[in-house]
């Protein structure tokens, strides 16, 4: 974790691995919490999860193409230059919960998914290489596009009642 | 030539945790298994062995040689692992009750000991796998246990402090919420020679949702650590929060390690017997 | 009273008790006359008897050799050497006297007490403190020793040769002024109570203790780890191998409590080195949790088990046969293991390499029942054979890629990667499991894994070494462990006496060879089941194993008196009834008893 109020990232091998580690990461927190979330009967919060993981890998895939031949600089895991204790699409882990609704899981994605653009965002704004500027700012878009996406999937969603558990593990009343 | 896995994703076995969604535990996996990466072992060359709960549950969760013994005595077959094989990288994770309570006495004598392997304690203050009774760790008074409804109105045991005074070498804190930074201090942990202590403060959704509060108690050690001076890491945790993270005490003992060096034939040792 | 060439009480034998407050050097004599007898060519066994405390209390040194094995104490002894008479009451029930038994003993010591003279006993005095008083530094256990050679027949140049190798630590000037005393009450009186012929200096005669020879065993059978916690009476075997396992490329670890020795050797042992620990009643009680353990993810470790008089604290300095029950039942679930038991000190050499060989091949838990009479008994025997059985562990040294820890194989035992191993990778566990070791509730699994873990016992063709059987008739002794010293001795006076009897010492507890049992039985009319225990342990764990017929009586006493042949041949003339009330028969607790029906 880093300390810097702004992150500056000025060399695009960096920035990839950045992006990389962030999409990388946030695709195997997805699939994490789908599965869990199956071995906990919570199918349609699963259902959700596994589809979000499906975007992050893809998302992964593409910067991954990018570095094609590219010499990545080599970063240890506490080197990465997050504005927050993990990688910015894989926070908030500890909100989640075997009775979470739908509307709750997709709350917590879209918290992820507007912190993963505004990493992007940030990066754009205050790198002083052109080409990181050009990457960072096509891929906030694309996380921008993602998090519209997520918002009108949210209003479309019903109202849900509260998740109900008639078997609670041994739960003080 | 063994060849070490690149990224911690291979350090993953195939089997899904059985743990809840939200678990602390998941980022400790994945920090240890960063850890792992980082350090470039070898797979089969680590063998991760713990006791009984929630936590205890993780060797299953790497791809590495794993032991998955009885309640709190992680320790004790660790260090005759080590004893007996010194060429194998030993972890060691468990819960707050399997490490302090019903394994105890095991914690103070691998302190004293000394054997090169690094301790993961996953601590939530809670049983979670006997659905929610209070442990070493739980506060005097919480009462959401039916099985001690005034709460257990003992003061809660403290593992750093206990770690300090059995003659731990390496005593640290982190917090689930904060991977980057655990998986720093596993780092460190591992490459101390010696015993390494890591408590992780790792909440539990289910028994303990209050602890989704952590995220805004937890904070860095403002004092510059970590310290040699034993004297001055016992001030230290006594004045400490309990929520503070960091390395707190590094310093290296002697380690115990058998050397298993052959001298000797049996038959020879044999001859005493004879009149 | 007749001098020279006398039957001694015991037979071919002779039993010498040196009793003394503690401190007195009882035992220190002991090991002196049984070494000396061993120089002349006997074999011999001495027991000791004490109290709890460190020093001080009672001491006792129970010698007794012969040309012969020697794997009991007799019915009672030729000559009691009394040093001084402190606590005598104590352990006077320990050694039972005759009209035909000599006291040797100091008048400045005050009067023999009643209690010994009530039996008819020779008393001969020798001024033990007067001669050793004039001495420098001189010690009068030294001339009660020199008094006591010429008693036993024993040769002075034997004597002085013992002196010199038992005392050869403790300085040039001490062995000299021992010597001087010695020779006092050597010369004070020269009328030998008894010679029994000397065999002369044999060799391959060894002076060991059980405890010793377990530790032998373990070493023979490969064991290269060992971590224990000091327990009365098998700190001797911690002692004795710690420092021979450095030599031999391995160690011991002094463990925090039970709990971690016995988690320690599972560690050890899953890495692949063949371990043991080594305890007693109470540190059994506290290991059983991880017995289950070792079985279940079939991890193979040994514990020896020296038993001492139970439950709970009990007698530790005593022996008793009380831990079958234990040994045989003590663990939670269905948990087929192995028991074993040496049938003497010379055996315990090879039962226990055995019991290792086989947890290590077996794949499971090995448990071996010796007792403080074994354990701290020393010996002089034949030097033990080399065990010519050689068991390994199956060990997956190129796993495939679908390697199979648990796999159900033809004889059930499934090949074990060690870590290090790539490919071989799995985690052992506690829980239930599938054949990867993947922890699972299903039945079929359970079932499966249950089959596995009990077939490979009973597949197992474990040869003739389950027991040892001796002699013909129609009546037989079926006994155990320690046990089958006495036994044997009261079957060869039997023979001597009026006929036949057959002898079944059992070596292999579990899993009982039950077909075998009943063969060697067949045709017997009288059966009786010996141990030292008060609960008949092995009678009702044969009789709910169905291999003994319900006219089987069962002779079962407790510790801490050991079990004496003549007490044997009673029982065996006692009529035997079905369905006998217990009844209480002697002062040592002994009871016979049949099936209740």
């Amino acid at each position: 974790m880093s300390d810097q109020a702004v992150v500056t990232i000025d060399t695009v091998g960096e920035f990839l691995v950045h992006a990389l580690e962030l999409e990388e990461a946030s695709s195997d927190h997805y699939e994490e919490l789908a599965d869990s979330m199956e071995i906990h009967n919570n199918l349609q919060v699963a259902e959700l999860f596994r589809k979000l993981a499906g975007y992050s890998r893809q998302h992964a895939k593409e910067v991954q193409d990018r570095t094609e031949g590219m010499d990545l600089p080599k970063l240890t895991p506490w080197d990465f230059k997050w504005k927050c204790p993990s990688s910015p699409e894989s926070f908030c882990m500890e909100e989640a919960s075997y009775m979470m609704t739908t509307t709750q899981a997709m709350k917590i994605a879209l918290f992820n998914e507007i912190r993963g653009r505004d990493f992007y965002l940030q990066v754009a704004e205050n790198t002083a290489n052109e080409e990181v500027k050009k990457i960072a700012s096509e891929m906030a878009e694309e996380e921008g596009w993602h998090v519209e996406m997520l918002r009108e999937w949210q209003t479309s969603l019903a109202e849900e009642k509260p998740l109900e558990d008639l078997d609670p593990p041994n739960m003080p009343e | 030539m063994p060849v070490p896995a690149r990224k911690a994703k291979d350090y993953k076995s195939d089997i899904k945790p059985v743990w809840c969604p939200g678990c602390g535990h998941f980022a400790v996996l994945a920090a240890l298994t960063k850890a792992m990466a980082h350090l470039g072992l070898v797979k089969e060359n680590v063998a991760v062995v713990s006791g009984i709960g929630c936590s205890s549950r993780l060797p299953a969760y790497i791809d590495s040689y794993g032991f998955h013994g009885i309640h709190g005595r992680a320790l004790a077959a660790a260090s005759g692992l080590k004893a007996a094989r010194p060429d194998l990288t030993v972890i060691v994770a468990g819960g707050d009750g399997d490490g302090f309570s019903i394994g105890g006495n095991h914690f103070l004598h691998a302190c004293r000991r000394n054997m090169d392997m690094t301790y993961i304690v996953m601590d939530n203050e809670v049983y979670g796998m006997t659905k929610g009774q209070a442990s070493p760790t739980t506060r005097p008074t919480w009462c959401n246990s039916k099985m001690t409804p005034h709460g257990t109105g003992i003061p809660s045991f403290n593992p750093a402090a206990i770690a300090l005074a059995a003659g731990a070498g390496f005593i640290a804190r982190g917090y689930s919420g904060e991977p980057s930074e655990l998986t720093r201090l596993l780092v460190e942990a591992m490459q101390h020679p010696g015993f390494s202590f890591v408590q992780v403060l790792s909440g539990c959704v289910t028994f303990r949702p209050d602890q989704r509060g952590w995220k805004e108690l937890v904070h860095p050690f403002i004092n510059d650590l970590p310290t040699e001076d034993r004297v001055k890491a016992a001030q230290i945790i006594q004045a400490d929060d309990g929520k503070a993270t960091g390395v707190i005490y590094a310093t290296e003992f002697p380690v115990w390690q058998p050397e298993n060096r052959t001298e000797t034939e049996l038959s020879e040792l044999e001859e005493e017997f004879y009149l | 009273m007749n001098n020279n060439s006398q039957a001694s009480a015991s037979g071919e034998s002779f039993s010498v008790a040196i009793t003394g407050s503690g401190g007195s050097g009882a035992v220190t004599a002991g090991r002196i006359l049984l070494e000396a007898a061993a120089h002349c060519g006997f074999q011999g066994l001495m027991t000791r008897s004490a109290g709890p405390q460190i020093r001080g209390g009672e001491s006792a040194a129970m010698v007794r050799f012969s040309p012969d094995p020697v794997e009991c104490m007799g019915d009672e002894y030729d000559l009691l050497v009394a040093l001084d008479w402190l606590n005598i009451e104590r352990f006077a029930d320990e050694i039972p006297l005759s009209n035909k038994s000599l006291i040797l003993c100091d008048p400045a010591a005050g009067e023999v007490p009643a209690l010994l003279r009530s039996n008819g006993a020779e008393i001969r005095e020798v001024p033990f403190k007067v001669f050793a008083s004039g001495l420098p530094e001189g010690r009068l256990n030294m001339v009660a020793l020199g008094a006591a050679a010429v008693v036993c027949g024993l040769e002075l140049s034997a004597m002085e040769a013992s002196v010199r190798q038992v005392l050869q630590g403790k300085g040039k000037q001490v062995v000299e002024t021992a010597l001087r005393a010695l020779g006092l009450g050597y010369n004070h009186d020269r009328r030998p109570r008894i010679t029994i012929p000397s065999p002369g200096r044999q060799d391959n005669r060894w002076s060991i203790t059980g405890n010793q020879a377990c530790g032998l065993g373990a070493l023979r059978g490969g064991v290269r780890f060992v971590a224990a916690y000091p327990i009365t009476p098998a700190s001797e075997i911690l002692e004795w191998l710690a420092p021979r396992l450095e030599k031999l490329g391995g160690s011991l670890l002094q463990a925090e409590d039970e709990l971690a020795s016995i988690n320690m050797i599972i560690g050890a042992s899953f890495g692949g080195v063949p371990s043991l620990t080594a305890t007693s009643g109470p540190g059994l009680s506290l290991m059983v949790e991880g017995l289950g353990l070792a079985l279940v993810s079939e991890t193979p470790v040994t514990v020896v088990n020296v038993m001492r008089g139970g439950p709970s604290t009990g007698i530790p300095t005593k022996s008793e046969q009380s831990d079958l029950n234990i040994a045989l039942y003590g663990l939670h679930g269905d948990a087929p293991h192995l028991v074993l038991a040496p049938l003497s000190i010379r055996d315990a050499v090879f039962t226990t390499q055995w019991a290792v060989q086989l947890a290590e091949h077996l794949q499971t838990v090995s448990l071996v029942l010796s007792d403080q009479s074994l354990g701290q008994s020393q010996a002089i025997i034949e030097s033990p054979l080399p065990c010519e059985r050689s068991l390994q562990r199956a060990v997956e040294r190129s796993p495939g890629g679908d390697y199979r820890r648990y796999q159900v194989t033809p004889d059930d035992i499934s090949a074990m990667a060690l870590p290090g191993t790539p490919g071989g990778m799995y985690t052992a566990d506690g829980l239930e499991h599938n054949t990867r070791g993947t922890p699972s509730s299903m039945a079929a699994d359970h079932r499966e894994q249950l089959n596995k873990r009990l077939r490979k016992l009973e597949k197992y063709d474990f040869g003739d070494d389950w027991a040892e059987v001796e002699g013909d008739g129609e009546q037989c002794i079926v006994t155990w462990g320690s046990s089958t010293g006495v036994v044997r001795e009261a079957a060869r006076r039997l023979r001597q006496q009026r006929g036949e009897v057959r002898v079944i010492a059992l070596r292999l507890l579990a899993p009982l060879r039950q077909r075998q049992l009943r063969q060697a039985l067949e045709g017997m009319r009288k059966i009786l089941v010996v141990e030292q225990n008060h609960g008949a342990q092995l009678f009702h764990y044969l009789h709910a194993q169905g291999a003994l017929p319900p006219s089987a009586q069962s002779l079962a006493q407790p510790g801490p008196l050991p079990l004496r042949p003549g007490r044997i041949l009673r029982a065996l003339e006692e009529p035997f009834l079905y369905n006998t009330p217990e009844q209480e028969t002697d002062h040592a607790g002994s009871r016979t008893q049949g099936k209740r029906l």
